[in-house]
């Protein structure tokens, strides 16, 4: 059971991180008043960029930062689409999404800029050293061997710990800084927000495209950390958990981060709990209702529809109880915002 | 706004050209081949020539015609089933859900139900166009008295009712075997192939089509004509399309708009949820885990391009297909990845986006050290 235990926390943190990384993407672009449909597909660009960059230069350092790279320039494009030309947020972001995933799967599949010196058929077939797991100078071992916990914790690729970091961080420039608050304006009441001398293009823009970089780095962790490699379609819908989670953190980094390893952790405890069933005696009353009713709750495909049916039930009762601001919706999500052209 | 000394004049248009509205799609598609074949240069492969095998080939050869038609049913319906409740301005981006239970539900029926066809073909469809309706009434609800996003409440679902058929195809619905998948459709509950039918009405005819060619065909084109005929001309349909334009004025007009939004998402999963059923009972035969490779997703660019009628949802649904089939035979010919389709699709949505900009705005550009011209636009500044 210990074996287990620890089994599923350590999945859990690599579950989490990207979903972490990648909602802490889309929560900056949201709170920006942008809605970012695309994450999906600009995790798999940075996977793949960030994947090909490691291989031609042998630094993951280099792949994470081009991956991030790529996710910001696929994000560009989705800000000057909406931003500048007043575009459908929803269909920019899905048709970014089919774009990358096309473009992955495309170049994915050919040999396009494997050096010479590898004899790679293709980028699916390639391997590299990705980041390996570091641990804390003089006492890391020790705590890496900390039963249960240790593993999961003490005993990570440096994009896990990065990823934490990156948590008080965008909570600090959020909620504390000028720029924070001035985005919050923007994605909440951007005309007003312009009358007080706020740039709010320039504010949406830069949320748009720090939100799609997070979203490269969240691709790249799965090509260059866990479980490192190219494969199609490798971000496997992680993307569009990300959106979900958004809403269900209610726009704030550190529920952000609680949701992204719950989530993470549902995804492991699927993965692993196949062996485990529910059941109670037959002496029981009710037994013979309780235990399909159990058996069908803890069926690993029904637990995973479980982030989905959560997110729905906060959006749910987030608007039910029309608290919206404390909520921390963005009232002006999904509003492209002119000035005078209309 | 001036960018390094470029200064750059937007105002809105009055009235959109006549020429620009033409240019329009042409110049989309066009855009997104230019920008398609530098991807396929990349690999080496001559654009014209992978262009030509993709197009004129795949419309040439009387097999590959008959897939663009085969392929083009689910993304039609699909289609259809995001264009309804845009029509009333909402998003439904779950078709892809309303559609894999609608397969459920067909599949069930066809499976469950031994009856002559005439019985059980209809009452799958029925089946499959009900559980969807369901998938869809519930973010309809949603919307309509609680004003949940429907944005949001259809793309949860749809990841629901992708995991509901995991569970039921490898749990309860599994076939004989350890893989995720139902046993096959007995040919009873299958939809007739339409090529057959007429061989046997009128032998002897010369037919454009030989290869087998479902039902379902007939079905996406009677779906196509009812939208139509239900958004143009009933009174349902005209209160759906002021909702669509101004919720607000609808309302002060005593239009019911929370029932509108009810039915158009209930309706557009119950399309979705006959493109499943269709999908099964016409053309694979058997229900298995990921069967579709996302067509309530592509049905969103679709449902865009053809927003101005049900007509052109047909057609966008029918070039869509083309490049999916175009894509496959590319892939076959020259060894490359089918998913250029992918890219191209996505290529005409962005261009086609942008060029609804200067659909609605008229942009000027004014270089650097150059006098205004008299009488141009911004002088306000």
């Amino acid at each position: 059971m210990v074996g287990f235990v620890a089994g599923v926390l350590d999945a859990t943190v690599r579950a989490g991180t990207p979903l972490l990384l990648a909602a802490l993407g889309e929560l900056i672009s949201e709170r920006g008043g942008v809605l970012n449909l695309g994450v999906e597909g600009m995790m798999l660009v940075g996977a793949l960029a960030g994947y090909m960059a490691a291989l031609i230069t042998g630094s993951p350092w280099i792949g994470l930062a081009v991956g991030i790279l790529a996710g910001a320039v696929l994000s560009l494009i989705h800000a000057v689409l909406c931003i500048t030309l007043k575009a459908d947020q929803v269909i920019s972001g899905v048709t970014l999404t089919l774009l990358g995933t096309g473009l992955t799967t495309f170049f994915g599949q050919s040999s396009l800029l494997i050096p010479d010196r590898y004899r790679y058929s293709s980028w699916v077939s390639a391997s590299i050293d990705g980041f390996s797991t570091v641990t804390i100078p003089v006492v890391g071992d020790a705590l890496a061997g900390l039963p249960v916990v240790g593993p999961a914790l003490f005993d990570n690729t440096p994009v896990e710990y990065l990823a934490i970091a990156a948590v008080p961080l965008v909570s600090y420039l959020l909620f504390r800084s000028n720029l924070g608050l001035e985005l919050i304006a923007v994605g909440d009441d951007p005309e007003a927000a312009d009358t007080m001398g706020v740039p709010v293009f320039r504010l949406r823009y830069l949320a748009v495209i720090v939100g799609g970089g997070f979203a490269g780095a969240a691709g790249a962790y799965f090509s260059l950390a866990f479980p490192q490699g190219w494969s199609t379609g490798m971000t496997a819908g992680v993307g569009w958990i990300a959106v979900a989670l958004v809403i269900f953190a209610q726009w704030r980094p550190w529920r952000a981060l609680v949701g992204a390893y719950l989530f993470g952790g549902v995804d492991a405890f699927v993965l692993r709990s196949q062996a485990i069933s529910f059941s109670v005696g037959p002496d029981v009353p009710l037994a013979e209702v309780i235990n399909p009713v159990a058996a069908l709750l803890t069926n690993s495909q029904v637990m995973a529809a479980y982030p989905y049916l959560a997110t729905l039930v906060v959006l749910v009762i987030a608007t039910e109880r029309s608290l919206t601001e404390q909520v921390g919706a963005p009232s002006a999500l999904l509003e492209n915002y002119s000035r005078e052209l209309d | 706004m001036s960018v390094a000394g470029v200064e750059i004049d937007v105002s809105a248009r009055e009235e959109v050209p006549a020429w620009l509205g033409y240019a329009t799609p042409l110049f989309t598609v066009l855009a997104a081949l230019a920008v398609g074949g530098i991807a396929l240069f990349a690999l080496g492969i001559d654009p014209v020539v992978a262009y030509e095998r993709m197009f004129v080939e795949t419309l040439l050869d009387p097999f590959e015609r008959t897939r663009v038609l085969i392929r083009g049913v689910p993304l039609v319906l699909t289609g259809l089933a995001v264009y309804v409740p845009l029509r009333a301005g909402l998003w439904n981006i779950g078709a892809e859900g309303q559609l894999y239970l609608g397969a459920v539900a067909g599949t069930w029926v066809g499976l469950n139900v031994s009856a002559s066809a005439p019985v059980v073909v209809p009452l799958a469809l029925l089946g499959g166009a009900v559980a969807g309706g369901l998938w869809g009434l519930v973010p309809g609800y949603l919307r309509a008295r609680r004003g949940v996003n429907e944005i949001i409440a259809t793309l949860m679902l749809t990841f629901v009712g992708i995991e509901v058929t995991n569970y039921l195809v490898s749990g309860p619905m599994s076939g004989t075997g350890n893989v995720a998948v139902t046993s096959e459709l007995p040919a009873a509950a299958r939809l007739p192939d339409v090529i057959a039918v007429v061989r046997t009405v009128l032998p002897g005819a010369s037919l454009p089509f030989f290869e087998p060619l479902h039902a379902g065909v007939l079905i996406a084109v009677a779906a196509a004509v009812a939208v139509r005929v239900l958004v143009t001309r009933t009174r349902f349909g005209y209160e759906v399309i002021v909702t669509g334009s101004n919720p607000e004025a609808a309302r002060q007009a005593g239009i019911d708009t929370a029932w509108i939004y009810v039915a158009v998402l209930a309706l557009g999963g119950a399309l979705a949820g006959l493109a499943g059923a269709v999908e099964i009972a016409g053309e694979q035969g058997r229900l298995q885990a990921e069967f579709s490779p996302g067509y309530g997703f592509t049905a969103i660019p679709i449902a865009l391009l053809g927003r101005r009628g049900a007509g052109r949802v047909g057609l966008a649904g029918l070039f869509f297909a083309l490049l999916f089939v175009g894509g496959s035979g590319m892939e076959f010919a020259f060894d490359v990845p089918a998913e250029i389709t992918e890219v191209i699709q996505a290529l005409v949505v962005l261009f086609l986006i942008t060029a609804e900009f200067f659909k609605r705005y008229r942009v000027e550009v004014r270089l650097p050290g150059r006098t205004r011209r008299a009488g141009a636009a911004g002088e306000g500044e």
